[in-house]
C-alpha cells in the first residue's frame, strides 16, 4: 500500500509542477507542451489508481484522458498556433515573478484549506485533494494573468485537469461524472476554437487587450 | 362593512385583517381643518382632476385610519397622488418630492409597527417631519408646493402638511405615550424653532409669490411644532397648565393656518391667471384692478403676519404664553434654551410681518411694474367663491378664538388627559370695539377741529418722479423692487444664515452631500459595468481565494 501512496503522490506532484511551470512560460508552444505532459501524467495517474483500486472505470478514464487531452487537444492547439502564426511571445498582464509568487501562495492556501478540513478522511485522498485544488487554482490564475485568448484556454484546460485528478483520487467516484467533464471540456474547446476564428476574422489578432480597450471606452 | 369594537371595518385591505376606520376628536378636528380647503380647491377649479380626488381620498383615509396599515396606505396614496399633481406642474421638483416621500415612507412604515420606544418616536418624527416640511428636511417644500396649480398648492400647503402633523400628533401623544420622555418635546421644539427661523427668513427674501407662501408654510409648521414640542415636554414632566396652553396654541395655529394659507395660495393662482406671473418684481398696483382679490389677500396676509384682530394672532399669542411658561420650568439649560426659543419666535414674528407687508405692499399697492399688472382684471367667479368661503371661515377664528378653544377641549383631553386649559386672555371683540371707538373719536376730532376745505399743494407723490411720455404707468425702476425691499434683511441675517448664494442651508448640508455620494456610487457602478472579462474573473477568483483562506484559517485555528 505504501507504494500506492508514494506513486500516486509522485504523479500528483508532477502534475502540479507542470501546472505551475505553465505560469512561468512566455511562449505558447512551451505552454502546450507542458499541458501535454500534464495530461500524460494524469492518464498515468488514472491507470495507476485503477490498478490500485481495482476499478475498471478508471482505466477507461485514463484512455479518454490520454486520447483527448494528451493527443487530440495539444494537436489542435498547435494547429491553431500555426494557423494564426502565434509562435511569438505571449503578452502577460502581470510580471512573471509576481504571478509565480501568487501561484506559490495559492498552493499554500490549498494545502492550508484541504489538510485541516479533511482530517477525518483516509490519507490517500488528502494530499491528492490538496494537489488537485492547487492545480485548479493555478489554472484560474493562469486565465487571469494572460491576455491572449489561447493562453486563457490552456489555463481553463489545466484547471479541468485538476478536477479530474481530484475525481480519480476519490474511491467510488462514478465514471459518468468524469466522462461528462471530459466531454464538456471538448465541447468548450470546440466552441472557443470557433470563437477564436471569429475574433481573428474581425480583429486580425488574438490579443484581447484591444477588446478590453474598447470595452473600457464604453459600448 | 362590519363594525368591530368602535371602528368600522372595510371589506378590502390586508388579507385576513381588512382596513379599519375610526373617528375620534383628533381625526374630527383635522377633518374639519381639511374640509373647507377641499371644498375651496374643488370650487377653485380642481374638481375635474382624478389625481386631485385620489389625493383627497388618501388624506381622508390617513385621518380616519384605525390601524397602521390603513394609515400608511392613505399616507402613501396622498404622497403618490400629490406627486402626480406636482409633476403636472414641474418635473424637477417632482423628482425631489418623490425622493422625500419615499424617505418619509421608509421612516414611517417601520415606525408604525415598532413597540413604543424612543426609536419609534425618532422615526415618526423624521418621516412625518419630512412630509410636513420640518427643518432640516424642509428644502423640498418651497420647490414642490408652488409647482402644481393653485388649488393643489393650497391643499398641499394647508392640508397635506396637516395630515403629516396629524400622524406626528397621534403617535407622539397617544400611541407612543407609554414611553414618552422630555427630550422628545425638546427635540421637536428645536426643530420647530429652526423651521420658524429659516421659513420666515426665506419668506421675506423670496421673489416669487408662491414660493414665498410655501416658505411661510415652513414657518407655520415650525410654529405648530414648537407648540407640540412644548406640550410633549410639559406632558412628560407633568406640567398640566403648560401642556394645555401649548396644545391650544398648536391646534389653533393649525386651524388658522388651514384657512388663510389656502386662501393666499388660491389668490396667488388668480394673480398668475390675471398677470401671467407671480414674481413680485413684475407686479404692483393690483389693488386697483383686482379690488376683491386685494381685500381677501389682505385678510390672508394679516393672518400670515399674525396681526392683532387677524386670524393668526390668537395662536401666536398663546404660543408666546406657552414659551414664557416653559422658560420657568426645568434646569438652567432648559431655561436658557426656552428663552432663546422665545427670541427666535420673536424674530420669526417680525420677519413674517415684514413678509406680509412686502407681499401686499409690493404686489397690490404702489404702481404696476409691468403692463400685465396694470391690465389685470378682477378674479374669476370660482376662485372668488373659494377665497370668500375661506375668508368667511377665518373671521370667527380671528374674532372669537375663545369659543373655538372651547371646541378644542375634547381634543386636548384626548391628547393630554391631565392638561388644564385656562380661558384665553385675549378678547378681540372688545379690542375691536375699543379700536372702533378710538377711530370714531379720532374722526370726530378731525371733523370738529380739523382743517376745513381743500388746499392745493404740490404733490409729494410718494417719491415718484413724473412718468415720462413713453412710459404711461411710470418707470417701474423708480419704486423699490421686491429684491430691494428684502435687501436690508438679506444683509443683516440672510448672508449669515443662507450664504452669499441665498441657498437653503438644508440644501447645502443635506442635499449636496447626498448628491455627491450618489455620483460616487454611479461612478462605481459604471466602473463595474465596464470591467473586462479578465477583471470579473479576477474578482470572482479573489473572492474564492478569500473564502478558502477564511475556511483554512478557521479550521487551522
Amino acid at each position: 500500500m505504501s507504494l500506492t501512496f508514494s506513486l500516486a503522490h509522485l504523479l500528483g506532484g508532477i502534475i502540479l509542477l507542470c501546472a505551475f511551470l505553465q505560469l512561468s512560460q512566455r511562449r505558447l508552444a512551451a505552454m502546450i507542451t507542458l499541458y501535454q505532459m500534464e495530461a500524460l501524467v494524469l492518464a498515468a495517474a488514472a491507470f495507476w489508481q485503477g490498478f490500485a483500486q481495482h476499478e475498471i472505470n478508471l482505466y477507461l478514464t485514463g484512455i479518454i484522458t490520454f486520447a483527448l487531452k494528451a493527443v487530440l487537444l495539444p494537436w489542435g492547439l498547435r494547429e491553431i498556433v500555426l494557423r494564426f502564426n502565434m509562435v511569438r511571445a505571449v503578452e502577460t498582464a502581470l510580471p512573471m515573478a509576481v504571478s509565480m509568487i501568487l501561484g506559490l501562495a495559492l498552493i499554500g492556501i490549498a494545502v492550508l484549506v484541504v489538510l485541516p478540513t479533511t482530517m477525518s478522511s483516509i490519507s490517500l485522498t488528502r494530499e491528492d485533494l490538496a494537489i488537485a485544488l492547487s492545480v485548479v487554482l493555478l489554472g484560474l490564475l493562469l486565465m487571469i494573468v494572460r491576455r491572449n485568448a489561447l493562453a486563457q484556454i490552456i489555463g481553463f484546460l489545466s484547471m479541468e485537469n485538476g478536477l479530474v485528478l481530484a475525481a480519480i483520487g476519490m474511491p467510488g467516484m462514478p465514471f459518468v461524472a468524469e466522462f461528462s467533464v471530459a466531454l464538456l471540456v471538448l465541447l468548450a474547446f470546440l466552441v472557443v476554437g470557433v470563437f477564436l476564428l471569429r475574433i481573428r476574422e474581425h480583429f486580425d489578432t488574438l490579443d484581447l487587450s484591444g477588446l478590453e480597450k474598447i470595452e473600457r471606452r464604453g459600448r | 362593512m362590519g363594525v368591530v369594537g368602535n371602528s368600522i371595518g372595510l371589506m378590502f385591505g390586508l388579507p385576513g385583517q381588512g382596513m379599519h376606520l375610526h373617528l375620534d376628536a383628533l381625526s374630527l378636528l383635522f377633518g374639519c381643518i381639511l374640509l373647507p380647503q377641499v371644498v375651496a380647491a374643488s370650487v377653485a377649479g380642481m374638481r375635474a382632476s382624478v389625481a386631485f380626488w385620489a389625493f383627497v381620498l388618501g388624506m381622508a383615509l390617513a385621518l380616519l385610519a384605525a390601524d397602521g396599515f390603513t394609515l400608511i396606505f392613505g399616507f402613501e396614496l396622498m404622497s403618490a397622488a400629490s406627486w402626480l399633481l406636482v409633476m403636472q406642474g414641474d418635473r424637477k421638483p417632482a423628482t425631489l418630492y418623490a425622493g422625500v416621500a419615499i424617505f418619509s415612507g421608509a421612516c414611517l412604515i417601520p415606525a408604525l409597527f415598532l413597540p413604543a420606544s424612543s426609536l419609534a418616536f425618532v422615526l415618526i418624527a423624521l418621516g412625518a417631519g419630512a412630509k410636513a416640511g420640518l427643518a432640516p428636511l424642509h428644502s423640498w417644500l418651497p420647490r414642490a408646493h408652488p409647482a402644481p396649480p393653485a388649488g393643489v398648492s393650497a391643499l398641499m400647503s394647508g392640508g397635506m402638511v396637516k395630515v403629516a402633523l396629524y400622524v406626528l400628533i397621534r403617535y407622539a401623544f397617544i400611541n407612543l405615550a407609554p414611553a414618552q420622555q422630555p427630550w422628545w418635546g425638546e427635540a421637536l421644539a428645536a426643530a420647530g424653532a429652526l423651521s420658524v427661523l429659516i421659513g420666515a427668513l426665506r419668506t421675506v427674501l423670496e421673489v416669487e409669490l408662491k414660493t414665498a407662501l410655501a416658505c411661510s408654510t415652513v414657518e407655520h409648521v415650525g410654529l405648530i411644532t414648537v407648540g407640540l414640542g412644548l406640550a410633549l415636554y410639559a406632558k412628560a414632566i407633568g406640567d398640566a397648565e403648560l401642556s394645555g396652553v401649548a396644545l391650544q396654541a398648536a391646534l389653533l395655529c393649525a386651524v388658522a393656518h388651514g384657512l388663510f394659507k389656502p386662501l393666499l395660495f388660491i389668490g396667488a393662482g388668480e394673480v398668475k391667471h390675471a398677470t401671467g406671473t407671480t414674481s413680485l418684481n413684475w407686479l404692483g398696483g393690483l389693488m386697483r384692478g383686482m379690488p376683491r382679490l386685494g381685500a381677501l389677500m389682505l385678510l390672508g396676509a394679516a393672518g400670515m403676519a399674525a396681526l392683532p384682530l387677524g386670524p393668526g394672532f390668537a395662536p401666536e399669542f398663546l404660543l408666546f404664553h406657552a414659551v414664557i411658561g416653559a422658560a420657568a420650568t426645568g434646569g438652567i439649560l432648559a431655561r436658557i434654551g426656552f428663552s432663546a426659543l422665545l427670541a427666535v419666535l420673536g424674530i420669526g414674528a417680525a420677519l413674517a410681518l415684514g413678509a406680509a407687508v412686502r407681499i401686499i405692499g409690493l404686489g397690490f399697492l404702489g404702481r404696476p411694474r409691468s403692463l400685465h399688472a396694470a391690465a389685470a382684471e378682477d378674479m374669476r367667479r370660482g376662485p372668488f367663491v373659494a377665497m370668500a368661503l375661506l375668508g368667511a371661515l377665518a373671521i370667527p377664528v380671528a374674532l372669537v378664538p375663545g369659543l373655538l378653544l372651547d371646541l378644542l377641549n375634547p381634543v386636548i383631553m384626548l391628547l393630554a388627559p391631565e392638561a388644564q386649559t385656562p380661558p384665553l386672555a385675549y378678547a378681540p371683540v372688545t379690542l375691536l370695539i375699543l379700536a372702533g371707538l378710538a377711530a370714531l373719536a379720532a374722526g370726530f376730532v378731525q371733523t370738529r377741529w380739523g382743517v376745513r376745505g381743500l388746499r392745493e399743494v404740490p404733490a409729494w407723490n410718494g417719491g415718484f418722479g413724473r412718468p415720462p411720455a413713453w412710459l404711461p404707468f411710470g418707470d417701474p425702476h423708480t419704486q423699490a423692487s421686491a429684491t430691494g425691499f428684502a435687501e436690508p434683511v438679506m444683509r443683516v441675517m440672510g448672508k449669515g444664515l443662507l450664504g452669499a448664494g441665498m441657498t437653503d442651508p438644508a440644501e447645502r448640508f443635506l442635499l449636496a452631500p447626498l448628491f455627491r455620494i450618489q455620483t460616487r456610487l454611479i461612478r462605481l457602478a459604471e466602473r463595474v459595468r465596464r470591467a473586462t472579462i479578465r477583471e470579473r474573473l479576477a474578482f470572482v477568483f479573489a473572492v474564492l481565494v478569500a473564502f478558502l483562506l477564511a475556511l483554512g484559517l478557521g479550521q487551522g485555528g
